[in-house]
Formats: structure tokens, C-alpha cells, sequence
């Protein structure tokens, strides 16, 4: 379970004037809750993830995970990247392998857990490959296996699929769903795309820009497990109707800031 | 730097994954045509025939012809002389260069990831970089005498502006956020720096101390000539005073052939090291 408390963090930029990247957030994850959150570009979903993770520090408020407060990144979190962030010198055994790496696991261990979770993502037969020989889709595979090796709590993702195409992007949601329903864990999961929230999210957060806060967290009644029949979700009238009301909602923020953007 | 990044891109260019392929696999004459060897050669020849026809009709005692120096050089090959003169004056070499890459490379690295010491470092590098290193020589003669001291450091400080500047710019090249996903797992400071910083400047490193050898050995000559006239340079200045020019020419090409030995091992150990960075930069760069 992840308590955040009025959260509030502000950057300060190169001219020395102040972003507040965000205002007063408050949220709960439920433990084993696929939480997506959505929101303009530059709202401050990135920090807020970042601040989870205990990457970045924060000026105000509290972020409490299984009741220990979080004083920098640990072993009950781990991330998965936009940009991937693999390691182009190691191959996939060796990247996905990292995390419990640096953790001190030794090298059998450390292998076995590795192939085992290289196989959960599709990778079998890719181990000695680097990444600059796989796809997109495949490299974010790596991301993900990285992150699963060292069977964290809590899985963060940035806008994890933004990066690559369309129909690698839907197979990807498929098979992280069919893994979340296996392995059971807490996802806060950042997007771009209402239907890639609907469609994984338990809840859908709607974070509104300047400064950063949270507009509305939005259930999302669709039953489980989704992963064996996306396309009939998709097709339900409860999953267009949320994502028309996500859209909805996005656009009159957008609109909001309209004016603005017009005059300047 | 850019130089170094071009040949790079340039060695690696007919590897690159992206375009178009000829269905047929090349024949050996056609790999042979493909590589630059039979350029080379050609040119080589045709150098080697110019010299000789130049050296025959209008040479005189100064112009050994291609044939008399390649005579020399088999000549010095043979001798004790070169070899000892080679043994003195490579021990310059390994030593200075040793200390160039020792100092080099973690001042380098240190350099590449924490930027505010730039403002100390920076005006010693450019003057490191621009100086006539001829003109320090005498001063280096003035504090450390004519022995070995004096020639290790001038290799030394001939060689080690490639290494640091090179090291610096491969600490940076590193991709911030592969710093950001390893703290996201929890790693220290010493292990961003061995598993993280160090690996991916490998690459970089390694071409600075690529061409850094070819500055030690240059370093090398000039000292011995400039200063102690020691080993090969006292050699060459020797055969200068003797009117010995065959001789002369075939010192010169016995230095040549060791640089270009040199470099050719350090870029071999270079794509040993970094296979990985060959179709990874390739990718960036188009
Ligand atoms: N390191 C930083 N220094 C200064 N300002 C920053 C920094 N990081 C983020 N910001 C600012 O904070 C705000 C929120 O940024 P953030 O990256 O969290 O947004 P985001 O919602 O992830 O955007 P996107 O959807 O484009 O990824 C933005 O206005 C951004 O300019
Ligand atoms: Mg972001």
C-alpha cells in the first residue's frame, strides 16, 4: 500500500525562478492495484513517479510505502523506462540481470532468475544478443524483465509503451496485463493514451497541469482478467464510455490553458 | 575528438545493419577489392618508383634512393646499434606513456562527471593542447637533467591531453539515464561509477589511447632529438653529421613502422574492448 500525502515539489529553474511541478497530491495505491495515471504533457506525472521511486527529493509531504517512509529508492521498488535505459555494452542476460547485480546476487543465482523472467517476457533464445540487435518492443521486454527479476512490490512504469508501434504496443499491454495477473503486484503505470488506461487500469488518476495536482481518480468497472479477450473489452460500451469521459475531461484542460497559449 | 568520432563511424559504416543488402555474399577477390589493401599497395608502389627514378636522375649524396634505404634499413635491422638505441628510447616510451594513461584516464573520467572542476582544469588541457611542447624542452632539462626523467615526462605530457580529453568526453557521453535506472536499483556511487560511467566511456578511452600513443611516439623522437640526443634521435643526428642518409631514412622508417604497429594494436584492443559501441553509435548517428 502506498500513502501519499500532500505532496508538493518544485523545481528550480536555470533562470532561477521556481516550477511547481506539483501542488497538495494526495493518493492511495491499494496493495496489488494496477493504477494508471493520466494527464497532460508536463502535468508532472514523470516527478511524481520519480519521487515514488525515491529518485528525487521532494519540499513537501509524505510518501509512506507498507508504513516505512520513503527515504530514497529500495528494494521494494523498481522502475521500468521510456527510453528503456538499457545497458548497450551488456546483452539481455547480463541487463536483465542488473538490478539483482547491484544488489549482490551471486552469478548462478543471478542467471537462473534471469533466464526464468527472460522467458516470462518472450525472450527465450535472445539472451546473448544486445540491445542494439533487438526492437523496440523487444528492448522494453528487457526493461521490463529487469525490473520483475528482483521481485519488487511495487513496479513503476513511465509511460513504458511510448516509444514503440502500435501493434507492438497492444501485444505488449496484452502480456503485461496476463503477467500482472500472475504475479500480483502494485503497478503505477504512466501513459499518455486514455485507452491504454482504461484498458489496464483498475483506476485511472487524471492529473491536471500547472501545478500539477490531481483533477479526478476514475474507477474503471471492467471485469478481470482482461488480458485473454482485449479486443471485446474495447468493444464494451463501459470502456468507450470512460475513455470518451478521460477525453472529455483532457480536453477542457487543455482548453483551459488555450487562451494563453493564444495570446503568447 | 570529432576526428576520432568520424573514423569510428567510418570503420564501422560498411557493418551498419540499416541499409539495403546484396543478396550475394562477395567473393575473396571481391573482399580483397573491398578492403584498402590493394590501394595501398598501389600507392605504395607507385611512391616507391617515384622516389627511385627521383633519387637516381637528380638525387645526390643527401637523396638515398628507395632500394639503398630499404638496404639501410635491413642494414639497421640487423645491427646492435638500433636495437640498443630502440631498447633506450622505447623505455621512454612505455614509461611516459604508462604515466599519461595512470594519470590520464581518472583524471579524465573525474573531469567528465563533475563539471564545475572544468573551470580549474580547462586552461591547463588547452595549454597542454596548443603549446609548442618543443619549447618546454629546455626547461624540463633545467629541473630534471638529461637522463631518463626528463624524456618519460616529456612523453608523458605529450601524450596525456588525448588521453584526458577523450576519457572526459566518453564520462559524458554516458546516457544520464542509465545513471538514473542504476540508483533506481539502488546503486552506489562506486558501482555507477564501475558498472555504469566506466563501461561506457570504454569506448572513448580506448581511442584516446589510441591516439595518444601516436603522440608518445612523436613525443618520443622529438625529445631525443631536441634535448639528450639519446638512442633513436641521437641515431638519426649521427647519420645527419656522418652524411650517412641511407642510413638516416631507414632510422626514420624503422620509427614509422613502430608507431603504426602501435596504433594498430591499440585499435585492435580497442574493438576487442567495445564491439558493442561499433553498431551503437552507427544507430545514434543516422
Ligand atoms: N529537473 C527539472 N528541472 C526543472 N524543471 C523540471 C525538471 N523536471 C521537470 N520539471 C518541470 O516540472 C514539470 C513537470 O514535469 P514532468 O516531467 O513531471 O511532467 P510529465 O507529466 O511527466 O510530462 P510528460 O507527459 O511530457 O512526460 C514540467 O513543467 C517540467 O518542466
Ligand atoms: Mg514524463
Amino acid at each position: 500500500m502506498i500513502e501519499i500525502r500532500g505532496l508538493g515539489k518544485s523545481f528550480v529553474g536555470q533562470d532561477g525562478g521556481t516550477v511547481e511541478a506539483l501542488h497538495d497530491v494526495d493518493l492511495d495505491v491499494v496493495e496489488n492495484e494496477f493504477l494508471t495515471v493520466l494527464g497532460p504533457s508536463g502535468c508532472g506525472k514523470t516527478t511524481l513517479l520519480k519521487c515514488i521511486a525515491g529518485l528525487i527529493p521532494w519540499n513537501e509531504g509524505d510518501i509512506v510505502i507498507d508504513g516505512t517512509p520513503v527515504r530514497g529508492p529500495g528494494p521494494d521498488r523498481s522502475m521500468v523506462f521510456q527510453n528503456f535505459a538499457l545497458l548497450p555494452w551488456a546483452t539481455v542476460l547480463d541487463n536483465v540481470g542488473f538490478g539483482l547485480r547491484l544488489r549482490g546476487v551471486g552469478r548462478a543465482e543471478r542467471e537462473e532468475r534471469a533466464r526464468s523472467l527472460i522467458d516470462v517476457v518472450g525472450l527465450s533464445g535472445f539472451e546473448t544478443k544486445r540491445p542494439h540487435e533487438l526492437s523496440g518492443g523487444m528492448q522494453q521486454r528487457v526493461g521490463i524483465a529487469r525490473a520483475l527479476a528482483v521481485q519488487p512490490s511495487v513496479l513503476l512504469m513511465d509511460e513504458p509503451f511510448g516509444a514503440v508501434d502500435e501493434q507492438t504496443r497492444r501485444l505488449l499491454q496484452e502480456e503485461l496485463l496476463s503477467i500482472w495477473e500472475q504475479h500480483r503486484l502494485t503497478v503505477v503505470f504512466i501513459t499518455h493514451s486514455m485507452e491504454e488506461a482504461v484498458l489496464l487500469g483498475d483506476r485511472v488518476v487524471l492529473m491536471s497541469a500547472r501545478p500539477g495536482r490531481i483533477a479526478e481518480i476514475v474507477p474503471v468497472p471492467l471485469q478481470r482478467p482482461r488480458s485473454n479477450d482485449v479486443g471485446a473489452l474495447e468493444r464494451s460500451g463501459a470502456y468507450v464510455e470512460i475513455t470518451a469521459y478521460l477525453w472529455d475531461r483532457l480536453r477542457e484542460m487543455h482548453e483551459e490553458h488555450r487562451p494563453s497559449e493564444v495570446a503568447g | 575528438m570529432t576526428l576520432a568520432a568520424a573514423d569510428r563511424a567510418a570503420r564501422r559504416a560498411p557493418r551498419g545493419r540499416s541499409g539495403p543488402r546484396t543478396g550475394k555474399q562477395p567473393g575473396a577477390l571481391g573482399r580483397l577489392l573491398g578492403s584498402s589493401l590493394p590501394y595501398q599497395l598501389v600507392t605504395f608502389v607507385a611512391f616507391a618508383a617515384a622516389w627511385e627514378v627521383y633519387a637516381t636522375v637528380w638525387g645526390g649524396l643527401l637523396i638515398p634512393s628507395f632500394t639503398e634505404t630499404v638496404h639501410a634499413t635491413i642494414g639497421l635491422l640487423v645491427s646492435a646499434e638500433l636495437w640498443a638505441a630502440m631498447y633506450v628510447s622505447n623505455q621512454a616510451l612505455a614509461l611516459g606513456f604508462a604515466i599519461a594513461v595512470l594519470i590520464g584516464v581518472p583524471a579524465g573520467i573525474v573531469l567528465g562527471r563533475f563539471r564545475w572542476l572544468e573551470r580549474f582544469a580547462d586552461v591547463y588541457l588547452n595549454i597542454l593542447l596548443v603549446t609548442p611542447m618543443a619549447a618546454i624542452i629546455p626547461l624540463l632539462v633545467m629541473s630534471l637533467g638529461f637522463g631518463l626523467a626528463s624524456r618519460v615526462v616529456l612523453v608523458a605530457i605529450f601524450s596525456i591531453v588525448m588521453v584526458v580529453v577523450n576519457s572526459r568526453a566518453g564520462v559524458r557521453q554516458v546516457d544520464p539515464s542509465l545513471i538514473e535506472m542504476a540508483r533506481s536499483f539502488g546503486a552506489t556511487e562506486r558501482q555507477i561509477w564501475t558498472r555504469v560511467l566506466l563501461p561506457g566511456a570504454m569506448p572513448a578511452i580506448m581511442t584516446g589511447i589510441r591516439l595518444g600513443v601516436g603522440r608518445a611516439v612523436t613525443g618520443m623522437v622529438i625529445v631525443e632529438l631536441l634535448m639528450v640526443s639519446a638512442a633513436l634521435g641521437g641515431l638519426i643526428l649521427e647519420y645527419r653529421g656522418l652524411f650517412k642518409a641511407a642510413s638516416l631514412y631507414g632510422t626514420i622508417v624503422i620509427i614509422l613502422a613502430e608507431a603504426l604497429l602501435l596504433i594498430s594494436a591499440a585499435r585492435w584492443a580497442e574493438r576487442r574492448l567495445t564491439g558493442w559501441a561499433q553498431t551503437d553509435s552507427a544507430r545514434s548517428a543516422r
